[in-house]
């Protein structure tokens, strides 16, 4: 997130250069360039739309000349069908598009990664040939001699460059401000890792729909124009599949999920296309092809994440490392320890749960009540089923059989963020960080699903933070920070909306002696602050001294539950862990 | 006693003169000798370089031509020149091509192209505003349908070429078995090129010509399988087949399809339409035997009165034969000239008004073309034959209008 100081820099950047297109409009006196010009401007606006979903969130998107053409069949249909003017169709597109988004999210959202990527391609594939089939193979927006401007129809070719300039600036603006707000960081959140989002309480289903309606919206719009400017419309020239590729390759060229990334690759690359097939084009076909493949080439090799990363990159590392001030934390805000319940009601209520994996019954018939306040553990051999059982509880899977009360209200059936809203948090066997952000960053996003606004997630994060000791690696980048402070952090984000109930999965993995003491501490402050804490552990020695109640999962069944001392005893428990073999010998030692 | 001296003066006033004597030709020299400036816009990268290419041959050797002859001699003698754009491989390629050519050129007289019709409707968009007068090859319904001043298209349009394929295709039928073909069989992919020829069939073209169509399957390419469609068409069983594939990939599927099924070989007559029917490519990957007989009706195609052209394109090309793409290429370059000659004067305007007052009957120009050279006022051609040709033994032939045709028509029957 930055600063009012950075998003100001960054506006009158934008101004910056919509002042240098228009002189470089009125320089121009070639009708050419000032046609290439038009292009560049639009092709940019179809990569940051392409961007704000992909560049973004991480997901890939290889259809959006879905949108494009859309945009331009709206404007060309409504005029040679409904004589309306491009002025009025073409902020139709961005309904048209948005529409499309929506309906084209809700099944393909079910997708992740590659699979999403590839499902996106069929949309614009299918829309050719269905346009073909149609009947409009050729359409040709109708010359208007009289009343043109009104048709959006122009001698001066300079006046569509205003026109794609205006919309390359809303574009730049709406971009800015995704960027600085909660979409932003939410979308951020989804890239850098989509569980650890759902599981801190952001609903990623629903800003991803948000992301690609906008990222249609706007990419309709600009096909629209692009209609009006080419004057001729045909499916393969909108649809195809170049038209995805181009928003694709100018986006990764110039700087994938930033500002300013699409805005290079377009300002570079297609004017090194088109002079290039200019030039040579006739004695080497196919040279634009190549250009393009060399130069996706040598920035995955050079700059994989795009020129402006790569630049900015150069930019900071010749400042010297300013040393990491740390935040004023505000006092933290205390938390009145609740006191424990008149009658010892339980928190949460397993009864009977029970899930497979094809032929794997993972969990069967598993009962457990969980008592308010006080810290429970759960304890079992590797492949028990333990972080199944937190994965069941958290939302992430459904269970086949069997019920679940969290607070008294059925929990089954949630998605994993709402689970999150109700008061349950989370974390993870490996600590499932977003390695780019800052360690604040990364608990002011547990923040959000709890805060009235942005200043309030803030402080809520610092006070978090402070509660479990990592004020002063506020700054640090998550993904440089140690096996303990990461435990820190994703112990603070899950904290931060004030659950009812922890679920710790191992949290003491990989500690060493001195950091193992520190978390206990927090963990038992926990306890003592009255949040209930269901942690899993793999090794006895730490959990006897940490708990008050014990289960023992063993191949998904519960073979023993009760307090520290007599679950150590239990001889299914021995014979879980040591084996019958030595309960014998623990027998016959004990004559 | 009087002697002339060297003075200064003298030498001075010799060598002026010498001067000015060495100048004259010169400056009446630059006061003749121009070039006027004619482009091309076509294809000549990407899918259809060849077809661009073919274009510039038949284009360049106009040019030599015309300038061997003594240049355009109502502009005393000024040298015709061609300039050339690539249209590449999308609409906004040759958009952009079209864009460039004019603002590199701006004394440009006219010029021709782009081959494919979304290409062409790109380029006219361009050229109509720039008033150049422009013509073209292509035929589909949108060219000529805009209002647009400055486009004269050669080709007769795909209504036309309809009503004139299928009754033309049945009289050859009956002159040559004494039957009349009653049904018939379709077979088309869904380009525009196609889409426009089969439209005014079905609205009710069939129906005049006697016809039943019993197989009607529009498929869209690139075709992965024919079996379907031949399957339809041997059991329907029609007189004859109507071909309307655009690609050529598409076409060796439907003709080897038709021979497994032993439909091939004259047993089912085929009739097709365009030149890409007529290319010398189809020869390198489908057999001159499953070719025998293919009857096709194309806009233009050479014809008897043109044997010595033919050779001269054949010996300076190394081209098996003379395509529509060549002749056409040739055809327009001359038409242009002769508009210039007519008008007098290299301007572009003057140029389109005379290709509009046009009514060549005679002349290189005439000769590349059947019918008269006159366009209407939506500038397309008037009262135009349509050309049919047959592969005969490898060779697509000219084979219709009878009197023009290079060879005897065959419908082949078993």
């Amino acid at each position: 997130m930055r600063t009012r100081a950075q998003v100001n820099r960054h506006r009158w950047a934008i101004l910056g250069v919509a002042v240098f297109v228009v002189l470089l409009a009125l320089v121009l006196k070639s009708a050419y360039y000032q046609l290439i010009l038009t292009q560049v401007l639009l092709w940019a606006v179809l990569s940051l739309a392409w961007n704000l979903l992909s560049g973004y969130s991480g997901y890939f998107s290889f259809g959006h000349a879905a949108f494009w053409g859309l945009g331009a069949y709206t404007v060309a249909l409504g005029m040679i069908d409904l004589n309306l003017t491009p002025w009025v169709a073409i902020p139709f597109c961005a309904i048209v598009g948005a529409v499309a988004a929506a309906v084209i999210g809700f099944p393909t959202f079910r997708l992740r990664g590659h699979y999403f990527a590839l499902a996106m391609l069929a949309y614009p594939l299918a829309t050719l040939y269905v346009f073909q089939w149609l009947g409009y193979q050729e359409l040709t927006l109708p010359m208007k001699r009289e009343s043109a401007a009104a048709y959006m129809q122009f001698s001066d070719p300079r006046i569509y460059v205003l026109l794609a300039l205006g919309l390359l600036v809303a574009t730049l603006l709406i971009s800015l401000t995704v960027e600085n707000s909660r979409f932003g960081m939410a979308l951020t959140a989804i890239k850098q890792n989509e569980p650890a989002a759902e599981a801190a309480g952001i609903n990623t289903w629903r800003w991803k729909m948000l992301a690609l309606m906008l990222s249609g919206a706007v990419a309709a719009t600009a096909g629209g124009l692009y209609a009006v400017v080419q004057f001729v419309v045909t499916p393969e020239s909108v649809f195809g599949m170049l038209v995805s590729a181009q928003a694709l390759i100018l986006a990764l060229f110039g700087g994938v999920g930033s500002l300013w990334g699409p805005l290079i690759g377009a300002a570079v690359l297609v004017p090194l296309a088109e002079g290039l097939n200019a030039e040579l084009g006739d004695k080497l076909p196919g040279i634009q092809g190549v250009v393009y493949g060399i130069a996706i080439i040598l920035i995955i090799l050079l700059a994989p994440e795009g020129v402006y990363w790569r630049v900015l990159d150069r930019l900071s590392r010749r400042k010297p490392a300013s040393p990491v001030a740390p935040r004023e934390a505000p006092a933290p805000v205390p938390i009145a320890p609740r006191p424990r319940a008149a009658t010892a009601s339980d928190i949460l209520v397993l009864r009977g749960v029970g899930i497979s994996f094809g032929g794997l019954r993972a969990l069967d018939g598993v009962d457990l009540a969980v008592p308010k306040g006080g810290l429970y553990g759960i304890i079992g051999p590797n492949g028990a089923g333990k972080t199944t059982l937190f994965n069941v509880i958290n939302g992430f899977l459904s269970p086949d059989s069997g019920t679940i009360e969290f607070a008294g209200a059925p929990l089954m059936g949630l998605r994993p963020n709402q689970v999150c809203r109700r008061g349950i948090g989370r974390t993870f066997q490996v600590v499932r960080a977003f390695p780019r952000m800052t360690v604040l960053e990364n608990v002011i996003v547990g923040a959000y699903v709890g805060a009235a606004n942005d200043a309030a997630a803030e402080r809520m994060a610092l006070a978090a933070l402070d509660r479990v000791r990592l004020s002063d690696r506020g700054n640090a980048i998550a993904g440089g920070l140690t096996t303990r402070e990461l435990r820190l952090m994703e112990l603070a984000r899950a904290l931060v909306p004030h659950p009812r109930l922890m679920l710790l999965d191992e949290t003491l993995a990989g500690l060493g002696h001195d950091d193992l003491d520190g978390i206990l501490g927090v963990i038992r402050q926990l306890r003592d602050d009255g949040i209930t804490v269901l942690i899993i552990e793999h090794t006895m020695q730490a959990m006897v001294q940490l708990v008050d109640h014990f289960s023992v999962l063993d191949h998904g069944r519960l073979i023993a539950a009760g307090k520290p001392e007599a679950v150590v005893r239990d001889r299914s428990v021995i014979e879980a862990y040591l084996g019958k073999k030595w309960v014998e010998q623990v027998r016959v030692a004990a004559k | 006693m009087t002697h002339k001296t060297l003075t200064r003066r003298s030498v001075a006033k010799g060598l002026a003169l010498t001067a000015g004597a060495l100048a004259m030709p010169a400056i009446s020299a630059r006061a003749q000798v121009q070039s006027v400036k004619m482009a091309m816009v076509a294809p000549l990268s990407g899918p259809w370089a060849r077809q661009g290419q073919l274009l510039r041959m038949g284009a360049e050797m106009a040019i030599d031509d015309i300038n061997t002859a003594g240049g355009i001699k109502s502009l005393g003698g000024a040298k015709f020149e061609l300039v050339v754009a690539d249209a590449g491989d999308s609409t906004e390629k040759a958009k952009n091509a079209a864009q460039r050519l004019l603002a590199d050129q701006p004394d440009l007289i006219g010029g021709f192209g782009a081959w494919l019709s979304s290409f062409t409707l790109s380029v006219t968009e361009v050229t109509e505003r720039a008033q150049l007068p422009w013509l073209t090859l292509s035929y589909s319904d949108a060219i000529t349908n805009r209002g647009f001043k400055f486009i004269f298209q050669t080709s007769p349009t795909a209504d036309h070429q309809a009503a004139e394929t299928i009754p033309k295709a049945l009289d050859l039928a009956q002159t040559a078995t004494g039957k009349r073909p009653r049904t018939v069989g379709l077979i088309m992919d869904n380009t525009a090129s196609p889409v426009s020829f089969a439209k005014p069939l079905r609205d009710g073209g069939f129906e005049k010509a006697g016809l039943k169509p019993v197989v009607d399957e529009v498929y869209t390419p690139p075709l992965s399988d024919a079996t379907p469609l031949v399957e339809k068409v041997r059991s329907a069983k029609p007189d004859f087949l109507l071909l309307l594939t655009s690609a050529m990939p598409d076409c060796k599927q439907v003709l080897e399809k038709l021979d497994e099924f032993k439909l091939a070989r004259g047993k089912l007559p085929l009739v097709g339409n365009g030149a890409p029917f007529g290319a010398p490519e189809l020869l390198k990957t489908i057999d001159a035997e499953l070719l025998e007989g293919l009857l096709f009706s194309v806009a233009n195609w050479p014809l008897k009165g043109q044997e010595d052209f033919i050779e001269r394109f054949k010996k300076r090309t190394g081209e098996p034969w003379l395509t529509q793409d060549g002749l056409c290429g040739y055809g327009h370059t001359q038409i242009l000239k002769a508009a210039l000659e007519a008008a007098g004067a290299a301007a572009k305007l003057k140029v389109a008004d005379a290709i509009r007052a046009m009514d060549l009957t005679t002349g290189p120009a005439a000769q590349c073309f059947p019918g008269p050279i006159k366009f209407d006022d939506k500038g397309r051609r008037i009262d135009v034959p349509m050309i049919f040709a047959q592969w005969q033994k490898g060779v697509p032939l000219s084979v219709y209008p009878t009197d023009r045709a290079l060879a005897k028509p065959f419908w082949p029957s078993v």
